[in-house]
């Protein structure tokens, strides 16, 4: 085997020649292509990732909203049962106090008819005794003293 | 053994079969890159177009086990090229031979009379052959990547480029001459041995006509392999020579 520098020139001639080719016609384009390719997929990784983060920001959003929700439902639920035990109590209390009211109402009136009655009793009593007396001293008293005695009765309630 | 077909032509002295392989391993190369590219697609590659970016791949990790990654990328063509031509040129010898038995002179094949004295009168022209398999071939691409290993060392690194031949001390001045000179003469060598040594065998073997063919058919499934690891191997250590040459990085200081 001998070397003749010909070849070897060709050798190199050729090889640049195909180098020159390839780099412009082959794989120029096809970095090209693998590099927009590249750039798909960055962009694509990119917007999943986003995209990932907005519904892990709404989850959490939605979370915090069914959180709040339940709070809500919670303290509604609260606040109805105080409402409701304090109005019941505010009914049992009312209720007792109207109960004192009347039973104090219904005392006063028997009290008070109990002093009618008794002012009535008596009232009837001193006419009876009146009465009584008249008719005790219409048999001793002439019509005279009686005009006398009748007199002074008016006198005095004139002086009353 | 055959002998190669040499023009004269004017004062150059033209290897035909040389030439042949050359021409055929470049239109070759040239038509399965064409191929590859014919319809590129970003978001729905062809099977051609898939075979060609799985290979810009493998080249690019290899590249990037020679060098830092930020720096593969002007070295993707070289290195693809160059795979591929030495690929598609080991394999271009495998397949047949194109052989004449030349009984009479011609001048114009280069078939003189003492070739056929040299071989009792019968002499065997091939015209066919891995454009590897020829020493002259093989130097210049190895003086290619000389070149460009130099190159690249002078222009972009050039105080550790001269520095690395007075190293570690000025006394090794002509140990790392030989060292550098070395680099593309084993490049060379190792390819076109290889090669070489492969389409030796395939014609010995056919010289057991009948017999042989088992023996060829392994053979030449081992040669298929032999010409990837060549290619493999003179781009990987192409790779190599330009990143010692040409990038020096920070994580080197300690050297």
């Amino acid at each position: 085997m001998s070397l003749s520098w010909e070849s070897t020139v060709i050798a190199i001639i050729s090889f640049l020649i195909l180098y020159w080719f390839l780099n412009k016609y082959a794989f120029g384009p096809l970095f090209g292509v693998m590099e927009k390719r590249r750039q798909l997929v960055l962009e694509q990784m990119n917007t999943a990732d986003s995209s990932r983060k907005a519904a892990e920001q709404q989850m959490e959003e939605q979370k915090a909203a069914l959180q709040q929700a339940r709070k809500e439902a919670y303290e509604i639920i609260e606040q109805a049962r105080t409402t409701s035990s304090k109005q019941a109590d505010e009914i049992v209390q009312t209720a007792k106090s109207e109960a004192s009211r009347l039973k104090d109402d219904a005392l006063k009136d028997i009290e008070s008819e109990k002093n009618k009655a008794i002012a009535a009793l008596r009232s009837e009593v001193g006419g009876i005794s009146v009465k009584i007396a008249s008719k005790i001293i219409e048999k001793q008293v002439d019509e005279k003293a009686q005009e006398q005695l009748v007199d002074q009765y008016l006198k005095e309630v004139g002086n009353k | 053994m055959h002998e190669f077909p040499v023009v004269q032509l004017g004062p150059l002295n033209i290897d035909i079969s040389t030439v042949i392989a050359l021409f055929v391993s470049v239109v070759i190369t040239m038509l399965v890159a064409r191929l590859a590219v014919r319809n590129l697609s970003v978001t729905n590659p062809g099977k051609m177009q898939n075979f060609l970016e799985w290979v810009v791949e493998f080249v690019h990790g290899v590249i990037a086990s020679a060098m830092p990654l930020n720096r593969v990328k002007p070295f993707l063509s070289l290195g693809l090229t160059l795979i591929m031509f030495i690929f598609i040129s080991n394999l271009l010898g495998l397949p047949f031979g194109i052989t004449f038995e030349a009984h009479h002179v011609n001048e114009a094949l280069g078939i003189t009379q003492e070739l056929l004295d040299e071989h009792h009168g019968e002499a065997h022209v091939s015209f066919w052959k891995s454009p590897t398999a020829d020493l002259s071939v093989t130097a210049g691409l190895a003086l290619i990547v000389f070149v460009i290993v130099h190159y690249l060392g002078l222009k972009q690194n050039r105080k550790h480029y001269l520095k690395h031949y007075f190293h570690p001390f000025p006394i090794f001045l002509p140990v790392n001459i030989i060292e550098t000179i070395s680099k593309p003469v084993t490049l060379a060598l190792r390819l076109f041995a290889n090669i070489y040594a492969g389409e030796v065998l395939i014609s010995t073997i056919l010289m057991l006509k009948w017999v042989g063919i088992p023996f060829l058919a392994a053979w030449q499934g081992f040669s298929l392999f032999v010409g990837g690891i060549q290619a493999f191997l003179f781009t990987i250590l192409t790779m190599v020579y330009i990143s010692q040459a040409a990038i020096h990085d920070e994580a080197d200081e300690h050297h």
